[in-house]
């Protein structure tokens, strides 16, 4: 029971036979090597699948491989250009601590890029919406926050280190 | 110090890039040829006998290699008190007892196989509370044990409590309670263990431990009956840490095993819900605590007593007492303490190592109670912290030396960002909380050292062989520039190889807020090894003496002409092409002169501490008892931030971690089941639920640290709970003694101070904790 | 998941008869976001999955200009809904419900068929669905056939569509003249959450006497199936509006509540939150009329 799909992932045109059952995340990690695509809890709760479908965020886990017949697909490995220069985004997120174990990264850096591709100067609040479906544990999100306001031209709002030196004498 | 190139730059994390485009293989990426796939079955019961088992129809499922259940495997014995066999015999004590196991071709097969494993149990009753398991009568959970009680040596008394107490002018006394919450990593644990022709063995698998792994892996060969075997633990790129990779787990074990019998690579990938089940939670506590003061405010003696649900087995939750005591005798000046705590044998789970190890537990219940005796003196709740804060040049009574302390600092700069004198809307209120915790190492094995080994090559960049285990908290870095400062390189002529057994020197592991202090040191004194051997080779080429020479930028230069110079990679061009040549190396291995505690809990467990306030302000809505935080503000002595981009991380993670442990997570066990397996209903914080962090840093440069700093992975999560505790308080002046602080509590307690009942229940005892 | 066979009709009937040709081994897929976690789960494992893809058109929401009903294709995802200027404004029932549903990357995939088909107590979509007194149409073998959407649930995932029907659509009939709508959905999360209540309140006003002309009080999480609060309905209706009755409307519709213990929250708990939670909403349904009547 295969299926013939063909659709472009990553900007290249890709024709694969596949199994009705697969997800689009197994079909991405194991039929096609994009092992940059995580797969966090394969219910649709973590968002660590996240891959862009015809413009959208979806979550790749809970998408089934035969519905990306005819679509447009960009995954992590996507998103940088050919030359290897950084998507503005991953510079961000590279930048400004955006990632720490790096588990997340890949589904937070495409649902960031699905708000932008929509709504290139997010207010704080879209862009929690935007990224409320991708849960991170290591960065309390401040961090992402300042990534994704820094790739969209935005200064940063200030919160920052505010160093100040102990006084001698009590040393 | 002079002018720093390196140090106290905001470097990004060096695997950023990489993370960033998804080139990094974490386990879930790596393959083996010929890998085989191992899965677990897990008990149905959480006390039972095993009757029978009959896997005659899972061995003969096409596909499938190998089945193992507890008697087909030879004596191993895992965790602290070894009472955790890797599959269970006889007999199971919690629903993650692992009954069987099974080795196939394909992960589908495998599951199926699982599925044809008849295990007939005959079920035993069974002990869920601690409180219920010290009972005479309660069942026991190790029959060989006697009784439910561990016999763990937890007890100290300084100084005379009861006589402290008669003085005091004021005592508070009460109960605290906190619950299971879990570590949640986005990656879920896996390991692929591979025996080679003679039958040494190569495991990449997820740990915080590869050193301390190597050896319960040879424990696993020994059994085997390979002696002399080796043993290399690789640990691939983690999607996170937390503590929960502190022990070895019995997929590991039940890897190497099946790896062993199928004579194949076996890979054993958790999934969410066994992630949840099959590891292990920060250790629940049942805390009593009384503390009391004189007339002037100080503190007198602090009394705790705790109960801990050990869960069924033994691993690192049962020894979390041994770092509760450091708040309990050392977080602020208290003369007379006394503390006891009893671990105790439950069917439930079995708790391990998480983020601040027990002090989160137990700073909920001091600061807390620190809150309730201010107002029973009737002095502002700052004032009384301010008063007994600690200070540099303290020692403790369980003689931790307070080598640099910033408390006062910190309680003050959160009082003023919190504005605590300005006035309040309805419903809103303040809490702080304060913390210290290990900051130099941790002296808790007879070792606390890591090993550096630091190679320059033909080019003048430096190889960095580090202990150090990365987990995504930026060791890699932060020893990175160190090295690079140390030696006059750029960031970039660094590559810092860590996790790695067979290529890495040895390190107690990734725990304790030790790395940067620890790792950074070792880094610290092989860089400068090679920079002394530097010195002396262009000192003889420049022809000045070497206290001449300083370092920068790829060069070596003459501090009073620094036009004139040699560059690094010419040196070590120099080195190897002449005759009578040399290579580069330097090593170090640091181990802190720290100490472990003594019979009576005595000793400097740590050769600096962290300290820290946290602030925050909240509004509770006193219809529906929800809580949300308007402001927070943590700051924290961190003797010096080598990376303030990196140190910002760990602080704003930790407390929204902390946050969601006041909050929202909780792992809910049903008669040792675990109801919510899933991030649908454990309530990890989204970026919704985000809130915006300060996080002021006040650097003490403490005289031992590298570069004078301080650990600073933990105390992010440490007074969160206590903090927000406080706040409710005094927001609407009910006081949750139990985490987390739900809703439901809250109102409940609304609902009680106003003398009203729900629905004939107390909530606060019956059912409000199922929420 | 187990496997299965993937069939893509083209037509309704087409897709009928495909489901009755594999009875008890078929199950129609729209969005997939159920039913794929449940296969994966291995809740479920249909040897056929029918896409109704190509069977259920994906048009944006319509209001009829002449009949002033609003049509919802079953097929429509939870983001076109909370993308539609039109439900925003006119609907903010619906907005607030669907707005809060799962993620974004949920959102782009469900469809709102899929969340009344699934009939779990807690969806949200429902809720201002029935408030809105909006009908189902569905299809199947014997034909055609509609009904109010307050029937068309049953019990716990249960639901009166027979074996190979299919909802085709969600027809809301024209709202009065001061109407207000608001739901909340009630988490220990701001995301990613089922609710542990969701209230849904509905009010319209006489044009000139300012009375309580329509009044609806919806609970999700509340009682097995999403239900009316007929009782907090009645009481309301022929009333000024005002904190007080809204607040006693909140006791009668708490009393009528089944609300029961579960993980997700206890049924005091509940109770006691129906009570509050519906005099807020009534409240910002008066805010909604004021603001409306202000702009116009």
């Amino acid at each position: 029971m295969f299926n013939e799909i063909e659709f472009t992932c990553n900007g290249n045109l890709t024709r694969v036979k596949i199994e009705p059952h697969w997800t689009l995340l197994h079909l991405l990690r194991e039929g096609l090597g994009f092992t940059g695509t995580k797969e966090g809890c394969g219910s649709g709760e973590c968002g660590a699948c996240t891959v862009i479908v015809d413009g959208l965020a979806v979550n790749a886990c809970i998408y089934l491989a035969v519905e990306a017949d005819g679509k447009d697909i960009t995954t992590v490995e996507g998103l940088a250009d050919a030359d290897g220069t950084l998507h503005p985004l991953q510079q961000s997120f590279v930048d400004n601590g955006g990632i720490q174990c790096g588990f997340c990264t890949p589904g937070m850096l495409m649902s960031a890029k699905a708000l932008l591709d929509d709504t290139p100067a997010p207010d704080e609040t879209q862009i929690k919406e935007a990224l409320a479906g991708n849960i991170c544990r290591c960065t309390g999100y401040v961090q992402i926050f300042d990534s994704v306001k820094a790739a969209t031209g935005e200064s940063r709002e200030d919160i920052r280190v505010v160093a100040w030196k102990d006084n001698d004498e009590r040393r | 110090m002079g002018d720093l190139n390196y140090v106290g730059k905001s470097i990004p994390k060096l695997d950023a890039v990489d993370k960033a485009t998804g080139r990094v293989q974490y386990i879930q990426d790596l393959k083996r040829p010929g890998m085989l796939y191992g899965k677990i079955l897990y008990s149905r019961y959480p006390h039972a006998k095993i009757a029978h088992i009959d896997a005659s129809r899972a061995k003969q499922l096409p596909g499938v290699r190998v089945v193992l259940t507890g008697d087909d495997i030879p004596a191993i014995r895992m965790g602290v008190y070894k009472d955790n066999p890797p599959l269970k015999a006889g007999k199971v004590r919690s629903y993650r007892d692992e009954v069987a196991a099974v080795a196939a071709t394909d992960p589908d097969t495998a599951r199926k196989a699982l599925e044809l494993i008849q295990v007939t149990y005959e079920a035993l009753p069974g002990v869920f509370d601690p409180e219920t398991a010290m009972q005479p009568e309660a069942p026991l959970v190790h029959e060989n044990h006697k009784t439910n009680i561990l016999k763990m040596p937890w007890k100290l008394h300084y100084g005379d409590v009861a006589a402290a107490r008669r003085e005091a002018a004021w005592v508070v006394e009460d109960r605290f309670t906190t619950t299971w919450v879990t570590h949640c990593c986005m990656g879920t644990s896996g390991a692929i263990a591979e025996f080679d022709h003679a039958n040494n063995l190569t495991i990449h698998t997820n740990t915080q431990i590869p050193s301390l792994a190597q050896k319960d892996f040879l424990g696993v060969l020994k059994a085997l009956g390979l002696e002399e075997k080796r043993v290399r633990v690789v640990k691939p790129c983690i999607g996170g840490g937390f503590g929960s990779k502190l022990d070895t787990y019995a997929y590991e074990h039940i890897a190497i095993l099946l790896a062993y019998y199928a004579r194949k690579p076996v890979k054993i990938q958790f999934d969410r819900r066994e992630e949840f089940i099959a590891t292990s939670t920060r250790q629940p506590a049942i805390i009593q605590i009384a503390q009391g003061c004189d007339r002037d405010h100080r503190l007198l003696f602090r009394d705790v007593s705790m109960v801990l649900d050990n869960g069924a087995y033994t691993s690192w939750g049962a020894t979390t007492p041994s770092v509760m005591m450091m708040p309990i005798t050392t977080l602020y000046k208290v003369p007379n303490v006394r503390y006891e705590a009893k671990c105790v044998y439950t069917n439930n789970t079995y708790s391990q190592a998480m983020r601040g190890y027990g002090n989160p537990q137990a700073t909920f219940a001091i600061e807390s109670s620190m809150d309730m005796l201010a107002e029973a003196a009737g002095i502002d709740p700052v004032e009384l912290r301010r008063i007994n804060a600690n200070d540099s040049g303290d020692v403790s009574t369980q003689g931790f030396r307070i080598t640099t302390c910033g408390l006062k600092e910190c309680l003050d700069t959160v009082t003023a960002k919190l504005a605590t004198g300005a006035e309040k809307m309805p419903g809103e209120g303040i809490g702080i909380a304060s913390l210290i915790h290990v900051g130099g190492g941790a002296r808790v094995y007879k070792s606390d050292g890591c090993g550096t080994i630091i190679k320059m090559d033909d080019y003048g960049k430096a190889n960095v062989f580090t202990g150090a285990s990365d987990m995504g908290q930026g060791a890699d870095t932060i020893i990175a520039q160190i090295v690079a400062e140390e030696l006059g390189l750029r960031i970039e002529d660094i590559h810092v190889i860590h996790s790695d057994t067979d290529v890495c020197p040895w390190d107690v592991g990734a725990h304790a807020s030790r790395t940067t202090f620890v790792a950074g040191n070792s880094a610290l004194g092989a860089a400068r090894q090679i920079k002394t051997r530097l010195f002396e080779m262009a000192a003889d080429q420049l022809e000045v003496p070497v206290q001449a020479l300083a370092a920068r930028d790829r060069h070596i230069f003459i501090k009073d002409n620094p036009d004139k110079g040699l560059e690094i990679g010419k040196l070590m061009r120099k080195a190897h092409f002449s005759h009578g040549g040399q290579m580069l190396t330097g090593e170090c291995f640091y181990d802190p002169e720290n100490e472990n505690l003594g019979r009576d809990f005595r000793g400097n467990l740590s050769m600096t501490y962290t300290f820290g306030t946290h602030g925050v302000r909240v509004k509770v809505d006193e219809e529906t008892g929800k809580v949300d935080i308007l402001q927070y503000i943590a700051a924290h002595d961190v003797g010096k931030a080598i990376n303030p981009l990196l140190l910002e991380g760990q602080v704003y993670g930790g407390v929204l971690m902390g946050i969601g442990y006041a909050l929202t997570e909780q792992v809910i066990l049903e008669k040792g089941e675990m109801m919510n397996p899933n991030f649908r209903d454990y309530k990890i914080l989204t970026a919704k639920d985000a809130i915006a962090i300060e996080a002021p840093v006040l650097e003490t440069a403490d005289k031992d640290g590298p570069y004078g700093a301080k650990g600073i992975g933990e105390p992010g999560c440490v007074p969160t709970a206590p903090a927000i505790a406080n706040a409710v308080y005094d927001a609407i002046g009910v006081r949750i003694k139990d985490l987390p602080i739900t809703p439901e509590k809250v109102l409940a307690a609304i609902k009680k101070k106003k003398g009203i009942t729900t629905c004939g229940i107390d909530p606060l005892t019956e059912k409000a904790e199922i929420c | 998941m187990n496997k299965f066979e993937y069939l893509v009709p083209q037509t309704l009937d087409e897709a009928v008869s495909m489901y009755d040709a594999h009875g008890d081994q078929a199950a129609y897929i729209a969005g997939g976001t159920d039913i794929v976690v449940k296969m994966k789960e291995y809740k479920i494992s249909p040897g056929y999955i029918i896409s109704l893809k190509h069977v259920l058109p994906r048009s944006e929401p319509q209001r009829d200009r002449e009949t002033g009903e609003l049509t919802l294709a079953a097929s429509v995802t939870h983001r076109m809904i909370e993308n539609s200027a039109l439900i925003k404004n006119e609907y903010p029932i619906l907005h607030d419900a669907i707005g809060n549903i799962g993620s974004v990357q949920i959102r782009n995939v469900a469809t709102i068929g899929g969340n009344l088909v699934n009939a779990v107590p807690s969806a949200d979509g429902v809720i201002p669905l029935i408030a809105l007194d909006a009908g189902v149409n569905i299809y199947g073998a014997k034909g055609k056939r509609s009904l109010a959407l307050v029937h068309f649930f049953t019990g716990p995932g249960q639901n009166v569509l027979e074996k190979g029907e299919i909802l085709v659509d969600i027809v809301i009939p024209p709202q009065l003249p001061h109407t207000g709508s608001a739901y909340h959905k009630f988490g220990r999360r701001k995301a990613m959450e089922l609710p542990m209540l969701g209230v849904g309140v509905l009010l319209s006003l006489e044009e000139r006497t300012r009375r309580c002309a329509r009044a609806r009080v919806c609970l999700g999480v509340a009682a097995p199936t999403p239900f009316r609060a007929l009782g907090a309905e009645r009481f309301l209706v022929g009333k000024k509006i005002d904190d007080a009755v809204l607040q006693e409307a909140g006791t009668i519709a708490a009393e009528e509540s089944q609300v029961r213990d579960s993980i997700r929250g206890v049924a005091w708990y509940r109770r006691e939150m129906v009570a509050v939670l519906v005099r807020r909403m009534g409240q910002k349904c008066l805010e909604r009329i004021k603001t409306t009547s202000e702009k116009a």
